[in-house]
Protein backbone atom coordinates (compact mmCIF):
# COMPACT_ATOMS: atom_id res chain seq x y z
CA UNK A 1 0.00 0.00 0.00
CA UNK A 2 1.44 3.37 -0.94
CA UNK A 3 1.63 5.80 1.82
CA UNK A 4 -0.63 8.34 0.30
CA UNK A 5 -3.56 5.80 1.64
CA UNK A 6 -3.24 6.26 5.35
CA UNK A 7 -4.01 10.35 4.34
CA UNK A 8 -7.33 11.89 3.96
CA UNK A 9 -7.89 15.42 3.24
CA UNK A 10 -10.99 15.41 5.05
CA UNK A 11 -8.86 14.91 8.44
CA UNK A 12 -6.33 17.96 7.32
CA UNK A 13 -7.52 21.04 9.26
CA UNK A 14 -6.04 24.49 8.63
CA UNK A 15 -7.63 26.22 11.25
CA UNK A 16 -7.83 24.63 14.67
CA UNK A 17 -9.49 26.24 17.00
CA UNK A 18 -8.73 26.57 20.43
CA UNK A 19 -6.04 28.15 22.80
CA UNK A 20 -4.82 25.13 24.93
CA UNK A 21 -3.49 21.60 23.98
CA UNK A 22 -7.07 20.06 25.38
CA UNK A 23 -8.97 22.47 23.66
CA UNK A 24 -7.11 21.59 20.28
CA UNK A 25 -7.03 17.98 20.92
CA UNK A 26 -10.72 18.08 21.68
CA UNK A 27 -11.61 20.02 18.57
CA UNK A 28 -9.13 17.53 16.62
CA UNK A 29 -10.87 14.47 18.16
CA UNK A 30 -13.92 15.72 17.03
CA UNK A 31 -13.27 16.18 13.46
CA UNK A 32 -12.08 12.18 13.82
CA UNK A 33 -15.86 11.75 15.30
CA UNK A 34 -17.11 13.06 12.33
CA UNK A 35 -15.26 11.19 9.97
CA UNK A 36 -15.49 7.55 11.18
CA UNK A 37 -12.52 7.63 12.82
CA UNK A 38 -13.79 7.55 16.12
CA UNK A 39 -16.28 6.59 18.28
CA UNK A 40 -16.05 8.80 21.47
CA UNK A 41 -14.00 12.08 21.85
CA UNK A 42 -13.58 11.61 25.37
CA UNK A 43 -12.03 8.08 25.30
CA UNK A 44 -10.01 8.70 22.23
CA UNK A 45 -8.48 12.07 24.35
CA UNK A 46 -8.06 10.35 27.88
CA UNK A 47 -6.11 7.05 26.11
CA UNK A 48 -4.37 9.80 24.14
CA UNK A 49 -3.37 11.91 27.65
CA UNK A 50 -2.42 8.97 28.98
CA UNK A 51 0.62 8.38 26.45
CA UNK A 52 1.51 12.25 26.70
CA UNK A 53 1.72 11.27 30.98
CA UNK A 54 4.95 9.26 29.60
CA UNK A 55 6.85 11.67 27.89
CA UNK A 56 6.38 14.80 25.94
CA UNK A 57 5.55 14.91 22.17
CA UNK A 58 6.50 17.99 21.32
CA UNK A 59 9.76 17.52 18.87
CA UNK A 60 10.49 20.85 18.04
CA UNK A 61 10.00 23.47 15.22
CA UNK A 62 6.86 23.97 16.73
CA UNK A 63 5.42 20.30 15.58
CA UNK A 64 3.42 17.90 18.15
CA UNK A 65 2.77 14.47 17.68
CA UNK A 66 0.43 13.27 20.27
CA UNK A 67 -0.55 9.45 19.23
CA UNK A 68 -1.55 6.97 21.98
CA UNK A 69 -3.60 3.44 21.14
CA UNK A 70 -7.61 3.52 21.86
CA UNK A 71 -10.47 1.32 21.92
CA UNK A 72 -12.51 4.32 20.54
CA UNK A 73 -10.41 3.68 17.07
CA UNK A 74 -12.62 2.47 14.58
CA UNK A 75 -9.73 3.16 11.63
CA UNK A 76 -6.37 3.93 11.58
CA UNK A 77 -4.98 7.60 10.56
CA UNK A 78 -3.63 10.82 10.62
CA UNK A 79 -5.33 13.85 11.48
CA UNK A 80 -3.31 17.18 10.92
CA UNK A 81 -3.34 20.35 12.27
CA UNK A 82 -2.59 23.57 12.03
CA UNK A 83 -3.93 26.03 14.94
CA UNK A 84 -5.08 29.18 14.76
CA UNK A 85 -2.77 29.93 18.03
CA UNK A 86 -0.16 29.38 19.32
CA UNK A 87 -0.18 26.18 21.93
CA UNK A 88 1.83 25.91 24.76
CA UNK A 89 3.02 22.34 24.26
CA UNK A 90 5.46 19.75 26.77
CA UNK A 91 9.07 19.34 24.51
CA UNK A 92 11.97 16.79 24.41
CA UNK A 93 13.82 19.80 22.25
CA UNK A 94 13.90 22.87 24.34
CA UNK A 95 15.49 23.41 27.49
CA UNK A 96 12.61 24.58 29.21
CA UNK A 97 10.44 21.16 28.91
CA UNK A 98 8.20 23.88 26.48
CA UNK A 99 7.13 24.61 22.85
CA UNK A 100 4.80 27.03 21.11
CA UNK A 101 3.28 24.48 18.23
CA UNK A 102 1.47 25.28 15.54
CA UNK A 103 1.20 22.40 13.72
CA UNK A 104 -0.31 18.86 15.31
CA UNK A 105 0.20 15.65 13.64
CA UNK A 106 -2.83 14.05 15.70
CA UNK A 107 -1.86 9.40 15.44
CA UNK A 108 -5.27 7.72 15.46
CA UNK A 109 -4.21 4.34 16.06
CA UNK A 110 -6.75 1.26 17.46
CA UNK A 111 -5.53 -0.79 20.38
CA UNK A 112 -6.28 -3.71 18.73
CA UNK A 113 -3.13 -5.28 17.80
CA UNK A 114 -4.23 -7.44 14.89
CA UNK A 115 -6.58 -4.57 13.45
CA UNK A 116 -5.21 -2.66 10.28
CA UNK A 117 -1.52 -4.25 10.62
CA UNK A 118 -0.82 -2.50 6.71
CA UNK A 119 -2.25 1.07 8.15
CA UNK A 120 0.18 0.20 11.45
CA UNK A 121 3.31 0.03 8.77
CA UNK A 122 2.43 2.96 6.80
CA UNK A 123 1.89 5.13 10.31
CA UNK A 124 5.14 3.89 10.89
CA UNK A 125 6.62 4.91 7.70
CA UNK A 126 5.00 8.48 8.01
CA UNK A 127 6.68 8.75 11.49
CA UNK A 128 9.90 8.07 9.91
CA UNK A 129 9.29 10.94 7.34
CA UNK A 130 9.31 13.14 10.42
CA UNK A 131 12.89 12.25 11.47
CA UNK A 132 14.17 14.87 8.79
CA UNK A 133 14.33 18.01 9.95
CA UNK A 134 14.41 19.62 6.84
CA UNK A 135 10.79 18.04 6.29
CA UNK A 136 9.74 19.39 9.48
CA UNK A 137 10.66 22.77 9.22
CA UNK A 138 8.78 22.89 5.63
CA UNK A 139 6.02 21.25 7.45
CA UNK A 140 5.69 24.09 10.15
CA UNK A 141 5.78 26.84 7.17
CA UNK A 142 3.04 25.10 4.53
CA UNK A 143 0.14 26.81 3.85
CA UNK A 144 -2.15 24.26 2.33
CA UNK A 145 -3.55 21.22 2.65
CA UNK A 146 -1.64 20.66 -0.86
CA UNK A 147 1.75 21.60 0.19
CA UNK A 148 1.50 19.30 3.31
CA UNK A 149 0.75 16.09 1.49
CA UNK A 150 3.57 16.73 -0.59
CA UNK A 151 5.75 17.74 1.69
CA UNK A 152 4.75 14.14 3.32
CA UNK A 153 5.09 12.24 0.14
CA UNK A 154 8.04 13.73 -1.45
CA UNK A 155 11.43 11.80 -1.17
CA UNK A 156 13.90 13.12 1.34
CA UNK A 157 16.36 14.34 -1.82
CA UNK A 158 12.72 16.53 -3.26
CA UNK A 159 12.89 18.24 0.07
CA UNK A 160 15.86 20.62 -0.83
CA UNK A 161 17.16 22.96 1.87
CA UNK A 162 15.98 25.20 4.36
CA UNK A 163 17.83 28.46 5.80
CA UNK A 164 17.49 27.70 9.09
CA UNK A 165 20.56 26.56 10.29
CA UNK A 166 19.99 23.39 12.68
CA UNK A 167 22.17 23.49 15.67
CA UNK A 168 22.87 20.80 17.61
CA UNK A 169 24.45 21.28 21.23
CA UNK A 170 27.03 19.52 22.26
CA UNK A 171 26.40 16.28 24.62
CA UNK A 172 28.50 16.61 27.54
CA UNK A 173 27.60 14.46 29.95
CA UNK A 174 26.52 11.54 28.54
CA UNK A 175 27.95 8.39 30.06
CA UNK A 176 29.16 5.24 28.15
CA UNK A 177 30.57 2.87 29.56
CA UNK A 178 32.38 0.13 27.87
CA UNK B 1 32.79 2.96 12.80
CA UNK B 2 29.93 0.40 11.92
CA UNK B 3 27.17 0.93 14.70
CA UNK B 4 24.39 -1.13 15.05
CA UNK B 5 21.11 0.22 17.07
CA UNK B 6 18.11 -0.12 18.37
CA UNK B 7 15.14 1.54 18.52
CA UNK B 8 12.08 1.24 21.32
CA UNK B 9 9.79 3.50 22.65
CA UNK B 10 6.67 3.40 25.12
CA UNK B 11 3.72 3.32 22.03
CA UNK B 12 5.46 2.20 20.01
CA UNK B 13 3.82 4.65 17.39
CA UNK B 14 6.04 7.33 16.73
CA UNK B 15 9.08 7.89 18.69
CA UNK B 16 10.66 4.62 17.24
CA UNK B 17 10.27 5.59 13.69
CA UNK B 18 11.30 9.18 14.16
CA UNK B 19 14.77 8.49 16.16
CA UNK B 20 15.63 5.54 13.75
CA UNK B 21 15.16 8.07 10.91
CA UNK B 22 17.19 10.67 12.79
CA UNK B 23 19.87 8.52 13.23
CA UNK B 24 20.57 7.18 10.34
CA UNK B 25 20.45 11.18 8.42
CA UNK B 26 23.31 11.69 11.48
CA UNK B 27 25.09 8.58 10.66
CA UNK B 28 25.09 9.27 6.71
CA UNK B 29 26.32 12.90 7.50
CA UNK B 30 29.32 11.99 9.81
CA UNK B 31 30.13 8.74 7.51
CA UNK B 32 29.62 6.02 10.04
CA UNK B 33 27.88 2.58 8.90
CA UNK B 34 24.47 2.05 10.84
CA UNK B 35 21.85 -0.43 10.77
CA UNK B 36 18.64 0.70 12.83
CA UNK B 37 16.51 -2.40 14.16
CA UNK B 38 12.80 -0.65 15.09
CA UNK B 39 10.93 -2.55 17.77
CA UNK B 40 7.28 -0.90 17.63
CA UNK B 41 3.52 -1.55 17.33
CA UNK B 42 4.37 -2.72 13.54
CA UNK B 43 6.87 -5.52 14.68
CA UNK B 44 10.51 -5.62 14.16
CA UNK B 45 11.58 -4.16 11.63
CA UNK B 46 14.72 -4.25 9.79
CA UNK B 47 16.00 -6.73 12.17
CA UNK B 48 19.78 -7.05 12.65
CA UNK B 49 21.34 -9.98 11.86
CA UNK B 50 24.62 -11.43 13.56
CA UNK B 51 26.49 -10.70 11.11
CA UNK B 52 25.31 -7.22 11.25
CA UNK B 53 25.82 -7.46 14.69
CA UNK B 54 29.28 -9.41 14.45
CA UNK B 55 30.82 -6.73 12.15
CA UNK B 56 29.78 -3.81 14.43
CA UNK B 57 32.47 -1.76 16.81
CA UNK B 58 29.49 -0.79 19.09
CA UNK B 59 26.05 -1.82 20.17
CA UNK B 60 23.02 1.47 20.65
CA UNK B 61 20.02 1.23 22.51
CA UNK B 62 17.83 4.19 22.48
CA UNK B 63 14.78 3.11 24.21
CA UNK B 64 12.17 3.89 27.30
CA UNK B 65 10.92 0.54 26.73
CA UNK B 66 12.65 -3.01 27.24
CA UNK B 67 14.64 -4.31 24.10
CA UNK B 68 13.48 -7.36 22.55
CA UNK B 69 16.36 -10.02 22.17
CA UNK B 70 19.27 -8.26 24.21
CA UNK B 71 21.22 -11.51 24.93
CA UNK B 72 21.72 -11.07 20.73
CA UNK B 73 24.65 -8.48 21.95
CA UNK B 74 26.15 -10.11 24.56
CA UNK B 75 30.05 -9.54 24.71
CA UNK B 76 29.56 -6.41 22.30
CA UNK B 77 30.34 -2.79 23.26
CA UNK B 78 26.93 -1.31 24.63
CA UNK B 79 25.47 2.35 24.79
CA UNK B 80 22.13 2.68 26.39
CA UNK B 81 20.77 5.78 26.26
CA UNK B 82 16.50 6.92 26.44
CA UNK B 83 14.89 8.02 23.15
CA UNK B 84 15.02 11.50 24.64
CA UNK B 85 18.63 11.99 23.98
CA UNK B 86 18.43 10.34 20.19
CA UNK B 87 15.69 12.49 19.80
CA UNK B 88 17.16 16.35 20.54
CA UNK B 89 20.87 15.78 19.44
CA UNK B 90 21.56 12.67 17.22
CA UNK B 91 24.32 13.76 15.81
CA UNK B 92 26.37 14.47 19.26
CA UNK B 93 25.29 11.27 20.75
CA UNK B 94 27.19 8.89 18.09
CA UNK B 95 30.36 11.81 17.24
CA UNK B 96 30.51 11.04 21.71
CA UNK B 97 30.42 7.50 20.96
CA UNK B 98 32.98 7.25 18.76
CA UNK B 99 35.28 10.08 20.40
CA UNK B 100 34.77 7.25 23.97
CA UNK B 101 35.51 4.28 21.32
CA UNK B 102 38.91 6.21 19.89
CA UNK B 103 39.83 6.85 23.79
CA UNK B 104 39.44 3.50 24.99
CA UNK B 105 41.39 1.46 21.78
Amino acid sequence: MPLIDILNTDIIDLEVQGTTKDEVLHYMANVLLKNGYINDVDVFVKDIYEREAEGPTGMGSHLSIPHGKSNAVLRNGIMIGKTVNPIRWESSMSDDGYQDTHLIFLFCVSADKEFARNHMMLLSELAGKLGNDVRVTKLSQAQSKEEILNLILCEDEELGEVDKVLNEEEIVDLDIDF
Amino acid sequence: MKIVAITACTAGIAHTYIVAEKLQKAAEELGYDIKVETQGSAGIENELTAEDIGNADVVLYTHDIAIRGANRFKGKKIVDVPISVAMKQPKSLLSTIEKKLAAKQ
